[in-house]
């Protein structure tokens, strides 16, 4: 029996907000345990909500994103549970009316473009961070309210591929449109992954398994289809999938068993009473979306339609946004674009892995990187030369100018002034114009070297072989 | 609806750790009695199931959305100094099964 997978994904992504989703303590990561903490988020008697500006236009620019209804009215809702990671009794979200409904991304999969629909998008706060020791548990509640949006898809994806295509989609509208960090291996992006099997044919669904833990793209990817064969194999040997939680073992390469479910917890969910209904008007929201930060897709388009690139090189610079962004700084400065995305991809990138760098550590300014590749594309120096200005300036943002001015190694292009130098080589071996009108060729070579002599090395040989040739004719 | 009984109200003490005295658990499973009662009456009106929860007195809705600005946190000292057992600047408690 052939059977098909039924998988859907729960994306938590951490906002980098300044301060939290209902407080005004500040987030931050890495900081010392519980020293972001205000009275709200430690449930303390008295203290109000207050729903953060910027995590409600970034809930918008994602929702945006995501092709998806936005509601203009905001609604929470309490979700209750007891647990040592929520200090209220209830975590603030967002049941009945999430800000986002109904949407899609397209990714591409091996198979052709893909449309994923997405259910709802919905704002709500992060948990604190609990730590598990062997017989006791530590709590810190620097991320306890840090703001979130949860992006539910439906259970349209089909692989491994085309879950770790859809993360990857995801994360990349989050850090395009500055919402995330969107970093999975630090937490502010979190996914967990919901499958189960069917016989191809059926409508129904088969038992589903949750996933969690997975923390890096490629783990989604090796989890699920890790998922898919051992399901098969259960169900073909006539057993039942049952219904629990598991988590993906990196070393093993293999999910493990976390808990099994029981019944599903009811949640009690209701209004939430301390936020009064918050009205979106069309400007408030039309502005968050006409200040969204450039999206991938978009800046895709206009790096192969306006800049011809490449697909293939427009997608290398898309991977990092801060690569991306370098790249946007420097094509300002009019440098050839084919050009710099060489030196970027090759020059650059492999500066950065030997040093264990990022691109915002790298002295180079864009003004700078764009002059020296206009060095070369004007024929100043050669692009063997360039790697030796490239060497100084890499470390020290001179002017590429200067270094190759320096090094002695600027070649000479003014047409004036290498004419001037033929003239004055061809008077000098009235030999050489009569062997060429005997057509000698070899004239010409011994003429360009003369040249190349009385330059030092400097004088543009195209330039200056074009030059000598013409000025030979007119003898 | 659940049926309230005795031993229902002895799990939720139980799990709530506290003890009650028999008289007491009588008193409130009455009380339980008259409310499921009067919660089926309400329950029969028409059209209840439809009827949209009043969470706020009033339709009414704001504007209001806070600028994005951190204040100064509480410090540690102050965070912590309800905590019973401390450990690591962190809030030490039983080992909580994740």
């Amino acid at each position: 029996m052939n059977f098909e997978a039924v998988i859907g994904i729960e994306i938590h992504v951490e906002m980098k907000t300044k301060s939290k989703m209902f407080s005004s303590a500040p987030v931050l990561f890495g900081a010392e345990p519980n020293t972001l903490v205000r009275p709200l988020d430690i449930a303390f008697p008295g203290t109000m909500p207050l729903v953060n500006k910027q995590a409600v236009i970034n809930a918008i620019r994602v929702s945006n994103a995501l092709h998806m209804s936005i509601d203009n009215e905001l609604w929470f809702d309490r979700k209750n549970y007891f647990y040592s990671d929520l200090p209220k009794g209830f975590q603030i979200t967002q049941d009945k009316r999430p800000i986002g409904r109904d949407g899609y991304v397209e990714i591409k999969t091996k198979n052709g473009i893909k449309r994923i629909e997405i259910e709802r998008l919905h704002m709500e706060e992060d948990t604190c961070k609990q730590l598990h020791m062997s017989n006791y548990s530590l709590l810190d509640y620097n991320r306890a309210g840090t703001p979130l949006v949860e992006i539910v898809s439906r259970p349209n994806i089909r692989s491994g591929e085309e879950a770790m295509k859809y993360v990857e989609q995801i994360k990349s509208i989050v850090q395009f449109t500055d919402v995330s960090d969107g970093k999975m291996e630090e937490g502010s992006l979190r996914c967990d992954v919901n499958i189960s099997l069917r016989p191809i044919g059926s409508e129904k669904f088969g038992t589903k398994v949750e996933i969690k833990n997975l923390n890096s793209l490629s783990n989604v990817e090796k989890a699920i289809e890790f998922e898919i064969i051992r399901q098969q194999k259960l169900l073909l040997a006539g057993m039942p999938v049952e219904q629990e939680t598991r988590r993906f073992d990196e070393m093993r390469k293999e999910t493990v068993l976390m808990r099994k479910k029981t019944d599903a917890v009811d949640y009690k969910y209701f209004t939430e009473p301390n936020i009064t209904p918050i009205k979106l008007s069309d400007e408030f929201i039309k502005n968050a979306i006409e200040t969204c930060p450039e999206l991938a897709s978009s800046k895709r388009n206009r790096y192969i339609n306006d800049l011809n690139l490449s697909e293939y090189d427009a997608d290398i610079l898309l991977q990092d946004k801060a690569v991306s962004e370098y790249f946007d700084e420097t094509i300002k400065y009019n440098a050839n674009p084919k050009l710099l995305v060489n030196w970027i991809m090759v020059d650059i990138a492999s500066y950065l892995n030997k040093n264990n760098y990022s691109i915002s550590d790298l002295k180079l300014s864009p003004e700078h990187l764009s002059d020296l590749v206009k060095l070369i594309s004007e024929g100043k120096i050669s692009s063997k030369q360039a790697k030796d200005v490239f060497l100084d300036i890499v470390e020290t943002n001179a002017s590429p100018i200067d270094v190759a001015n320096k090094l002695g190694i600027v070649q000479m292009s003014d047409e004036n002034a290498i004419m001037d130098l033929v003239i004055e080589a061809l008077n000098e071996n009235p030999q050489a114009i009569e062997d060429f009108k005997n057509g000698k060729d070899r004239a010409v070579g011994f003429l360009v070297g003369q040249i190349m002599k009385k330059s030092r090395g400097k004088a543009n040989p195209a330039m200056t072989s074009k030059l000598v040739i013409q000025e030979l004719k007119k003898r | 609806m659940k049926e309230i009984t005795k031993e229902v109200l002895e799990d939720a003490a139980s799990r709530l750790m506290f003890e009650m005295s028999d008289e007491q658990y009588d008193t409130l499973e009455n009380e339980f009695k008259i409310i499921i009662k009067q919660m089926k009456l309400i329950g029969e009106i028409e059209g209840v199931d439809e009827a949209e929860a009043m969470t706020f007195p009033f339709d009414v809705t704001t504007d209001y959305l806070r600028e994005d600005v951190a204040e100064t946190p509480l410090s540690k000292e102050e965070v912590l100094s309800n905590a019973k057992d401390v450990c690591d600047g962190q809030i030490k408690l039983p080992k909580v099964v994740g």
